[in-house]
C-alpha cells in the first residue's frame, strides 16, 4: 500500500453554481470527509430570524405558524464571521446592532385580491440605537450591502418566499429580529442537501448489493463511477483498502454561497497538523 | 403496467391548479362535489319525505308526506260529557254527548328569527348561527286541532307545537339546493353536504339501524320459544309489517305442540297471543273448509300437513265460535279494556279496529290479511316438518334499514297521538270528577288543551340530544337509547363515515353469541367487510359499501300484478291452486298470485330485464328476489319488493349489458362476476368496479389488496383518529375539541377514489422520507425516529382548537330574573392607573372580554364581569394546564337578540409541536411512538444527500405483511421523482403485471435501484451501512393520541384525606396505582429501596410515637409541660414524660391502675397480670427516628399512615394493637 500520510489532500472542483458546488475531495480517510460534511450541515453560523414582536397579525394563520414562517426565510449571511457577533459573546443586554439584524414586515391589504405577502416585503431596519453604546465594534463595516436581507431579494429572477396570503382588510405588522447561530434550529443550516459518495463501484465491499436476479440491472451505476476505474472481473479483493476518494455536492439555501460554505470549515486533516 | 395495457389512463396529475381554483371560487352553480351530497341522499331523503312539499316522487300513493299518512293513521278520539240527554247522538247507551277530537294538519316551518326580534332583516336562520350560539337549528311546527260540539259542528284551532330540530340541507332547512359559493357565503365549507341537525351547537346525527326487512314472512327456529308457554315449540314465523307512514308492527306466528299456531304482537309493549283460527276466522268468517284448503292447497297426499290442520281445526272447536261476527265480538270483548277505543263502539267494531291496526298492517284488505296468514302458516308448518329450513335474520338477506326520516316520523307520530289521548284523558278526568263539561263552550275546550302539553319540539331536541327514546309504545324498536350520535370533526374521513356507519342495535351489544358479529357472505356489496371497528362493536357496527344505496323513495309497482298476470301468472283469487305444483309471488308481503316454478324464473327474468331496460315502468330500484325450489333450503317463491329503506347497489346486467340495482335478497341466488375476466358461462351480473364493495375509508387504503387483511381494518380505525383539517370554515366553528395539522398535504400515492371524495380539500398528513433500518435503536418495538431538523421545519406540527364558555347565569351571584345583576367588564375596584395596573390587563381590556393572542397559561385571567349587589369584579380564570392562545372571542346573545351579554365562548388555541411520545401512523395500519428526535447530521443519509424524516424498524414488517406499504413506499418515491399522482387503487395489478415491476422500472429510469433500496451512510461516521436500506416516500398521518393528554407522573402531590395516599386520576395530578403484583416484582427483583420509595415515601409516609412499653401507637399524650420535667400526679408519685411533655396514655393510667391495685393487692395478697394486646406488631429499629433520650417511654418510628388509621379503626371495634420495636 501507498503510504498516505505522503499525500496532501487534494480537491477537485467539477462544478460550480450560485448555490451549488460539486467536487471530489481526495486522500483524506473517511472520518475527515464526514466530518466535513457534518460541519457543513450543522456548524457553519448563518443568520435567521430568531425572535419575532407582532403587532398586528389579522390574518387566518395564527401567530407562532407565521412566525415560525419567517425563521425559515433564509438571510444573507455572507461573511457571518466578522460581520456579525454571537449574541452571547456581545457585551449588551438583549441585542444591538453588532449582534442582531431588525427586519420589519408591514402589510395590509385594501385591495379586492388576495394579496401574497413574501419576503420580498421584510425590511431590514436600522436597529435602534441604545445610549452609550461604548462598543465600538468593526461588525457593521464588514457587512455587505444585503447582508441580513432575504436571499433574493435584490435579484428579480428569484421569487420571493411566499409567507402568508392575505385579502382586503387583513393586516400584519410584524418587527423580527434576526441573530447568528448554527446547530440551535435547522433553520441557521445554510445547506439545503449534501451529498456524499464514495466507492460508487463498492470495490471495498463496505455495502452489499442486494439484488433478485441481475445485479447491473437493478442498480444504476451513479454518475460518480465515471471517474473511476471499474473493477475486472477477476480482480482480487483488496481488504486492506480504505476510501479515498469522496464525491461531494453542496447545495445551499442560498444565505451563503456554496464557496463560503465549504470553506468556513475549519478542519485539518491528521497528516497535516 | 409499463405498457399501459389494461389500466385505464391513470390520474396522474395532483390537480393542484383546479383545486386552488375552485377552492378560491366555489363553483355557483352546483357543489364541488356532488357524491358527496349524493352519500347522505338516505338521511336528507327520508327526513324530507315526512313533508307533503318533498319533492319525492309520489309513487303509487298520492305523494302525501309521513306526517299527513301519520293523522290519517291516528285518526280522532271520541270523548262523552255525561250529559244522558235522549236527544243527543249516543242517547240510548248514555254515554251523554259525544265529541270527536283529531288532527287535521300539522306543519313544520323553516328556522325564523321570532316575531320578537323586529330588527333583523334577514328572517332566515342558517345552521352557521345556530352552531356559533350554540343553540339548536330548528323550525316551528303547528298543528290544527279539530273538534265537534253537540251539534255534530266542526271548529277548529292551531296550536305551537314549539321548535321542532331540522335537518340541514333538507326541504325545510334555508341551506336547501345551495351552492358551494352560496355555502361559502353563509359561513359553511364549500362541501358542507348537510344530513345532521345542530342541537346546542353540536352536530348530531341519527344513525342507520338494522331492521328486519320490512313484510316478508321469515321463519325463525329459537330454542327460547320454547319457553314462552306450556306446548310452545322453538319454531316461528315472523313478519315485520310496516304502514305508508313507515310505523311497524311486528306479527309472530308461533307453532305449538299440538299442531296449532298462536299469532303474537305487540300493544303498548305488552305482548299478547292469540290463537290463529280466531283472527282467521274474524278476518274474512271463513269456513272451516276454505281454511282447510287454503292451507292443503291439494296437498293432500301430505299427512304432516293435514295431520297439523286437523288438530288445528279442532283446536278451535272448544272456542265454539263458528261465524267471523262470534269471534269478531269475542276479540272486541277481550281487548276493548286496553284498546281506549270510544265506548259506544259495539264489540264487532272494536274486533275489527283490532285487526286493521295490529294484524298485517302493510295490506288492508282482510282477504289479503287472510291469505297472507294462510302462507305464514304453510311456510310455518313447512318449517317444522324439515321441507324448509330457518332463515338467519343476522343475514343483510332479511335486512333493511332504519332510516332516520323514518325514526323522526314515528316519533312525531306518537307525540301527536299522545297528544290526542291527553285531550281525550283530560276531559274523561273532568266528567268523571264532576267538573263542568260543556262541548259547546269554546273557552273550556282552551282550558283543556292549556293542560295538555304540546312542546313536541322540546321531545324531539331531547331524543337527538340524548339519542334516548322515551315512548309509550316502543315503536316496534330493540331498544330505547343509542339511537343518535355527534357527528365529530375530528378530520374529513371520520365526519364522512358517520353519515355512512350503520349499527345492528344495542340489544346485540350485550348478546353473549358472536353470531350476530359475523361477516356474512350475504353482505358483500352492502357492508363494508373492512371497516369496522375492532373491540366491543366489531361487526355490529358496520359501514356501508362505497356504491349501496338506500333506497328511499317511494316507487310506483301498481301496475306490476297485471303485468305478471298476463305473462302467465294465476290470480290469487284462483280457486284452486295446487300447492305442491305452484309457488307464491309476493308484491311488498301481498300474494298478488301463484306460478309454477319455471314460469317463475321466467317472470323474474322479464321483470328484470323491464326494469334494466326502463320497460313497462317497472322501476329500476324493484327488488325480484326469485327463491327457486330446493330440498331443505330457503322457502321458495317469487318475492318483489318496492318499498323504502332497502339497501340496493348497482351491477350490470349481463343479458343485456344494462345498469342494473340490486339488493341483498336477490343477490343470494346470483351470480355476481367480480371483474369482465371473471365472467363464466353462469354469471348474471358483473360489478362496475372491483372495488365497490368496499367502503368509503376502506377504498382510500392504497395497495390495500397488498395488506393482510386486519392491517387494512386497523388503518380503517386510524384514518379516522388522524389529526387532519377538520374544516375549512373554523373561524365559524365551535366544536368542543378540533384537531388540525397545520402542514398538510396532498398524498403522492393515492387510490383513484381520493380525489372523488374531497380528500385533498382536507389534507390528513404528511409525505414522509422513510428509511427502514434498524439504527440507534430507539426505533425498536414499533418506535420511530424523527429527523430533529423536520420536526424543526414543521413537520407534522399540530394545533388543538379548544372551546369553553363563560356564562354568567351560572355564576353565584347570577339573578334568577330577567334583569342580570353580573355584567362582563372591569369595574372601577380594579387598578388600570399607568403607576398601579392589576395584572388582568394582560389578558383582558376594560369589556371584561380577553385580547385575541392573549396568551394563557394556568390560572391566567380569560374574562371578567362585574357584581351589580357586591359591585366587585370577580374574573374567569383559565382552568387549564397547557398554554393557550385566545384564538376567537364570540359574543353570544339570546334568540330575539333582546338582552344584554350574558354569555361568551372562547376558542383557545394550543399549540401541539410532535414531541417524543407523540403517536404517528402510515396508512396501512402501522402505528408508532415517536421515541426520538435525532440530529439530522447524524440521521443516515443517501448518495444523493437525502435523510429520511423518519426512521422505522424493518421488524415491522415479517409478521404484519403490510406489503402495501411497501409498495407505497416504491411509488412515492417513483412519483416524487417524476412529478405524479401515482394511482393506488387496489386490484389494479396481477402476477403478470405486478407493482414491483411497474415501479420498479419507473425507479430504475430516475436513476434509483430497482426494488427501493439505496445504499446509505451512517451519519455518525460515514461509513456506507454494509445492507442497502429501503428508501422511499410514505404518507404518514400523525394520529390525535398525545402525550400531552396522557402523561400521569407525580412524586408527591395531592393525597386523599383519610388515608393519605395519592389520589388517582389525572385530572386530579394523581397517580397510577402501584398494585400488588407491581410490588410481587419489585420484591422478586430485590430492589428493595426502590419498593421503599414507592410504597412508603412517595406514598403515605408518616411519623408517628410509639409507646415502648405497651407498643401502642395511639396513645400519645401531652402534657403541657417544659422540657424534661416530671410532673407529679394526684397520688403523689412521678409521671415519666419525654422532652415534649408526651406521654403515654395508656400506660400511665395502667401505671394509675396497677399503683392502685398494687396498693389494693398489698392489702388483700393477690398476683398481679399484665393485660396482653390482641395483635402483636414487631417493627425493625430502622424505623425508629428517635429516641426519647430524657425520660419518657415514647419513641418516633416511621410508619405509613394507613397502618396508624388501622390501629385507630382496630381500637374501635376493641382489638389492641402493640408495636415491639427492636
Amino acid at each position: 500500500m501507498q503510504a498516505q500520510e505522503d499525500v496532501e489532500p487534494t480537491v477537485r472542483i467539477r462544478e460550480v453554481k450560485k448555490d451549488r458546488v460539486n467536487f471530489v475531495l481526495g486522500n483524506v480517510d473517511l472520518a475527515f470527509a464526514n466530518s466535513l460534511r457534518r460541519v457543513m450541515m450543522a456548524d457553519i453560523p448563518t443568520v435567521a430570524i430568531d425572535m419575532v414582536e407582532i403587532e398586528t397579525n389579522t390574518t387566518v394563520l395564527p401567530d407562532e405558524f407565521i412566525a415560525h414562517r419567517l425563521g425559515m426565510i433564509p438571510l444573507v449571511s455572507a461573511n457571518c464571521d466578522e460581520a456579525i457577533r454571537y449574541t452571547r459573546d456581545c457585551i449588551c443586554l438583549a441585542g444591538c446592532s453588532f449582534c442582531s439584524m431588525m427586519l420589519e414586515l408591514k402589510v395590509a391589504c385594501d385591495d379586492d385580491n388576495t394579496m401574497e405577502v413574501t419576503s420580498a416585503h421584510l425590511e431590514v431596519v436600522p436597529f435602534p440605537e441604545e445610549e452609550g453604546s461604548q462598543d465600538p465594534g468593526e461588525e457593521l463595516s464588514k457587512r455587505g450591502e444585503w447582508f441580513g436581507h432575504p436571499v433574493g431579494k435584490n435579484d428579480p429572477n428569484v421569487p420571493p418566499v411566499l409567507i402568508t396570503k392575505i385579502r382586503k382588510g387583513q393586516e400584519l405588522k410584524i418587527r423580527c429580529i434576526a441573530k447568528k447561530a448554527a446547530k440551535e434550529h435547522a433553520k441557521f443550516s445554510p445547506c439545503s442537501a449534501i451529498s456524499f459518495e464514495y466507492d460508487p463501484y463498492n470495490k471495498l465491499r463496505h455495502t452489499t448489493w442486494w439484488y433478485e436476479t441481475n445485479v447491473e440491472d437493478e442498480w444504476p451505476l451513479s454518475e460518480n463511477a465515471k471517474e473511476e476505474e471499474a473493477p475486472r472481473d477477476d480482480e482480487p479483493f483488496d481488504f486492506n483498502a480504505k476510501p479515498n476518494k469522496f464525491y461531494f455536492e453542496v447545495e445551499t439555501d442560498g444565505s451563503l454561497g456554496p464557496q463560503e460554505v465549504v470553506m468556513k470549515v475549519r478542519l485539518r486533516p491528521a497528516c497535516c497538523s | 403496467m409499463p405498457d399501459g395495457s389494461r389500466r385505464s389512463k391513470p390520474p396522474t396529475s395532483f390537480n393542484t391548479i383546479e383545486r386552488e381554483k375552485s377552492f378560491r371560487n366555489p363553483p355557483k352553480d352546483g357543489s364541488t362535489y356532488n357524491i358527496l351530497n349524493e352519500f347522505v341522499t338516505p338521511h336528507i331523503e327520508s327526513f324530507n319525505a315526512l313533508f307533503d312539499d318533498s319533492g319525492l316522487p309520489a309513487g303509487d300513493g298520492d305523494g302525501r308526506g309521513l306526517l299527513s299518512l301519520a293523522l290519517k293513521d291516528i285518526g280522532e278520539r271520541v270523548v262523552f260529557d255525561g250529559n244522558e240527554r235522549t236527544d243527543s247522538e249516543s242517547g240510548p247507551q248514555g254515554w251523554g254527548n259525544r265529541m270527536r277530537v283529531w288532527i287535521d294538519q300539522a306543519t313544520i316551518a323553516r328556522p325564523m328569527v321570532p316575531d320578537k326580534d323586529r330588527t333583523a332583516i334577514e328572517r332566515k336562520v342558517y345552521p352557521a348561527e345556530a352552531r356559533e350560539r350554540l343553540t339548536s337549528y330548528r323550525g316551528r311546527m303547528t298543528i290544527k286541532i279539530c273538534w265537534t260540539d253537540i251539534s255534530g259542528q266542526q271548529h277548529d284551532m292551531m296550536k305551537d307545537c314549539g321548535l321542532v330540530p331540522i335537518m340541514v340541507r333538507s326541504v325545510r332547512c334555508n341551506l336547501r339546493s345551495m351552492s358551494s359559493a352560496d355555502l361559502v357565503r353563509h359561513h359553511e365549507e364549500p362541501e358542507e353536504f348537510g344530513g345532521y341537525f345542530v342541537i346546542n351547537g353540536n352536530e348530531r346525527l341519527i344513525r342507520y339501524l338494522i331492521l328486519p326487512r320490512r313484510n316478508h314472512v321469515i321463519a325463525l327456529i329459537r330454542p327460547s320459544f320454547s319457553n314462552r308457554g306450556p306446548s310452545y315449540t322453538p319454531y316461528a314465523v315472523q313478519i315485520r309489517c310496516v304502514r305508508p307512514d313507515q310505523t311497524s308492527v311486528t306479527n309472530t306466528l308461533h307453532y305449538l305442540q299440538n299442531g296449532s299456531a298462536m299469532l303474537r304482537f305487540t300493544w303498548r309493549k305488552q305482548e299478547y297471543v292469540i290463537p290463529i283460527m280466531l283472527v282467521l276466522k274474524a278476518l274474512v268468517g271463513a269456513s272451516d273448509k276454505e281454511i282447510f284448503e287454503g292451507i292443503m292447497m291439494h296437498d293432500y297426499e301430505n299427512t304432516f300437513l293435514s295431520d297439523r290442520v286437523e288438530l288445528l281445526l279442532r283446536s278451535f272447536k272448544m272456542f265454539t265460535m263458528h261465524t267471523g261476527q262470534q269471534c269478531l265480538e269475542y276479540l272486541g270483548d277481550k281487548f276493548r279494556v286496553i284498546l281506549n277505543l270510544p265506548e259506544d263502539w259495539s264489540n264487532a267494531a272494536q274486533g275489527t279496529w283490532l285487526l286493521n291496526k295490529l294484524v298485517l298492517v302493510h295490506v288492508e284488505s282482510a282477504r289479503d290479511k287472510f291469505r297472507m296468514l294462510l302462507f305464514m302458516l304453510r311456510k310455518l308448518y313447512s318449517t317444522v316438518s324439515g321441507e324448509n329450513c330457518a332463515d338467519n335474520p343476522d343475514s343483510p338477506q332479511h335486512q333493511e334499514v332504519l332510516l332516520p326520516g323514518s325514526l323522526y316520523g314515528m316519533i312525531i307520530k306518537e307525540r301527536m297521538e299522545e297528544i290526542l289521548n291527553n285531550i281525550r284523558g283530560s276531559i274523561s278526568s273532568d266528567v268523571r270528577n264532576g267538573v263542568a263539561v260543556d262541548f259547546n263552550d269554546k273557552r273550556y275546550f282552551t282550558k283543556v288543551l292549556s293542560k295538555v302539553n304540546f312542546d313536541i319540539g322540546a321531545k324531539l331536541a331531547n331524543f337527538l340530544a340524548t339519542g334516548n327514546l322515551v315512548s309509550p309504545t316502543g315503536l316496534d324498536l330493540q331498544q330505547a337509547s343509542g339511537f343518535t350520535i355527534i357527528a365529530e370533526k375530528l378530520n374529513w374521513q371520520r365526519y364522512i363515515s358517520h353519515f355512512r356507519c350503520i349499527h345492528r342495535g344495542a340489544f346485540f351489544a350485550e348478546l353473549k353469541t358472536t353470531t350476530v358479529r359475523k361477516l356474512l357472505p350475504e353482505a358483500w356489496g352492502f357492508l363494508c367487510p373492512v371497516h369496522t371497528p375492532d373491540g366491543t362493536p366489531c361487526g355490529l357496527l358496520n359501514h356501508l359499501s362505497r356504491t349501496c344505496r338506500i333506497v328511499t323513495s317511494p316507487l310506483s309497482v301498481a301496475h306490476i300484478p297485471v303485468l305478471l298476470a298476463a305473462h302467465g301468472m294465476t290470480q290469487p283469487f284462483a280457486p284452486s291452486v295446487d300447492g305442491r305444483k305452484n309457488v307464491c309471488v309476493q308484491l311488498d308481503g301481498r300474494i298478488i298470485g301463484w306460478a309454477r316454478p319455471k314460469v317463475a324464473a321466467e317472470l323474474a327474468t322479464y321483470l328484470r330485464i323491464c326494469k334494466t331496460e326502463g320497460k313497462m315502468d317497472v322501476p329500476v330500484d324493484l327488488e325480484i328476489g326469485l327463491v327457486p325450489e330446493s330440498h331443505g333450503g330457503q322457502y321458495p317463491g317469487l318475492y318483489l319488493f318496492s318499498t323504502k329503506a332497502r339497501m340496493m347497489r348497482p351491477v350490470k346486467y349481463l343479458a343485456n349489458n344494462c345498469d342494473d340495482q340490486v339488493g341483498p335478497f336477490e343477490q343470494v341466488y346470483m351470480d355476481i362476476a367480480c371483474t369482465a375476466e371473471e365472467i363464466e358461462s353462469n354469471s348474471s351480473h358483473v360489478e362496475h368496479d372491483p372495488t365497490n364493495f368496499l367502503s368509503i375509508l376502506a377504498n382510500l387504503t392504497p395497495f390495500s389488496d397488498f395488506n393482510q387483511s386486519p392491517r387494512n381494518i386497523y388503518q380503517c380505525q386510524m384514518g379516522k383518529q388522524t389529526m387532519g383539517t377538520p374544516s375549512t370554515a373554523l373561524q365559524h366553528r365551535t366544536d368542543n375539541k378540533l384537531y388540525r395539522l397545520q402542514t398538510g398535504q396532498s398524498p403522492v400515492v393515492r387510490p383513484a377514489l381520493h380525489n372523488t371524495y374531497a380528500m385533498d380539500s382536507f389534507p390528513n398528513g404528511t409525505n414522509a422520507i422513510v428509511a427502514v433500518i434498524s439504527y440507534t435503536g430507539y426505533d425498536m418495538e414499533d418506535a420511530m425516529i424523527l429527523n430533529k431538523s423536520a420536526h424543526e421545519r414543521g413537520f407534522a406540527y399540530g394545533t388543538v382548537y379548544k372551546s369553553t364558555t363563560v356564562d354568567l347565569k351560572d355564576m353565584k351571584g347570577a339573578s334568577k330574573s330577567s334583569t342580570p345583576t353580573l355584567h362582563f367588564g372591569v369595574g372601577k375596584d380594579v387598578p388600570n392607573t399607568e403607576e398601579k395596573m392589576h395584572p388582568c390587563f394582560e389578558f383582558i381590556d376594560l369589556d371584561g372580554l380577553p385580547f385575541i393572542g392573549a396568551r394563557l397559561n394556568a390560572g391566567d385571567i380569560m374574562a371578567a364581569y362585574v357584581d351589580d349587589t357586591t359591585g366587585r369584579t370577580k374574573f374567569v380564570k383559565y382552568k387549564g394546564d397547557e398554554t393557550a392562545y385566545i384564538d376567537q372571542v364570540r359574543l353570544l346573545g339570546s334568540d330575539a337578540g333582546d338582552s344584554e351579554l350574558q354569555k361568551i365562548h372562547l376558542t383557545l388555541r394550543i399549540t401541539r409541536a410532535p414531541v417524543i411520545g407523540d403517536k404517528f401512523s402510515s396508512r396501512h395500519g402501522q402505528k408508532g411512538v415517536c421515541s426520538q428526535k435525532w440530529p439530522a447530521i447524524d440521521m443516515p443519509f443517501s448518495e444523493s444527500g437525502m435523510q429520511p424524516d423518519i426512521i422505522i424498524n424493518p421488524h415491522a414488517f415479517p409478521s404484519r405483511m403490510t406489503i402495501g406499504m411497501l409498495v407505497e413506499s416504491m411509488a412515492g418515491k417513483a412519483g416524487s421523482m417524476h412529478g405524479l399522482a401515482q394511482d393506488a387503487t387496489p386490484f389494479k395489478f396481477t402476477e403478470e403485471d405486478t407493482a414491483i415491476n411497474y415501479f420498479g422500472e419507473q425507479l430504475v429510469a430516475s436513476g434509483y435501484n430497482y426494488y427501493g433500496n439505496e445504499p446509505m451512510y451512517s451519519g455518525i461516521t460515514g461509513q456506507e451501512f454494509a445492507a442497502d436500506i429501503y428508501l422511499g416516500v410514505v404518507y404518514y398521518q400523525r394520529l390525535r393520541h398525545m402525550v400531552l393528554d396522557k402523561f400521569q407522573v407525580r412524586t408527591t402531590g395531592p393525597v386523599d384525606p383519610v388515608t393519605r395516599q395519592p389520589v388517582k386520576g389525572r385530572k386530579r395530578a394523581g397517580g397510577i396505582r402501584f398494585g400488588e403484583m407491581e410490588r410481587d416484582a419489585l420484591i422478586a427483583h430485590g430492589t428493595s429501596f426502590l419498593l421503599q420509595d414507592r410504597l412508603m415515601n412517595c406514598s403515605d409516609y408518616s411519623t408517628a410515637w410509639v409507646c415502648r412499653t405497651c407498643g401502642s401507637l395511639i396513645s400519645l399524650g401531652y402534657e403541657d409541660v417544659s422540657l424534661g420535667e416530671m410532673v407529679v400526679g394526684n397520688t403523689g408519685s412521678l409521671k415519666p414524660t419525654g422532652p415534649g411533655g408526651e406521654y403515654c396514655r395508656v400506660c400511665r393510667a395502667a401505671a394509675e391502675h396497677q399503683e392502685e391495685l398494687e396498693r389494693q393487692a398489698m392489702a388483700t395478697g393477690q398476683q398481679l397480670q399484665r393485660p396482653q394486646a390482641d395483635v402483636m406488631v414487631a417493627i425493625s429499629s430502622q424505623n425508629v427516628l428517635k429516641r426519647a433520650s430524657k425520660g419518657g417511654e415514647l419513641d418516633v418510628v416511621a410508619v405509613p399512615y394507613i397502618f396508624r388509621y388501622l390501629c385507630a379503626e382496630l381500637a374501635s371495634m376493641g382489638i389492641a394493637v402493640s408495636l415491639e420495636v427492636r
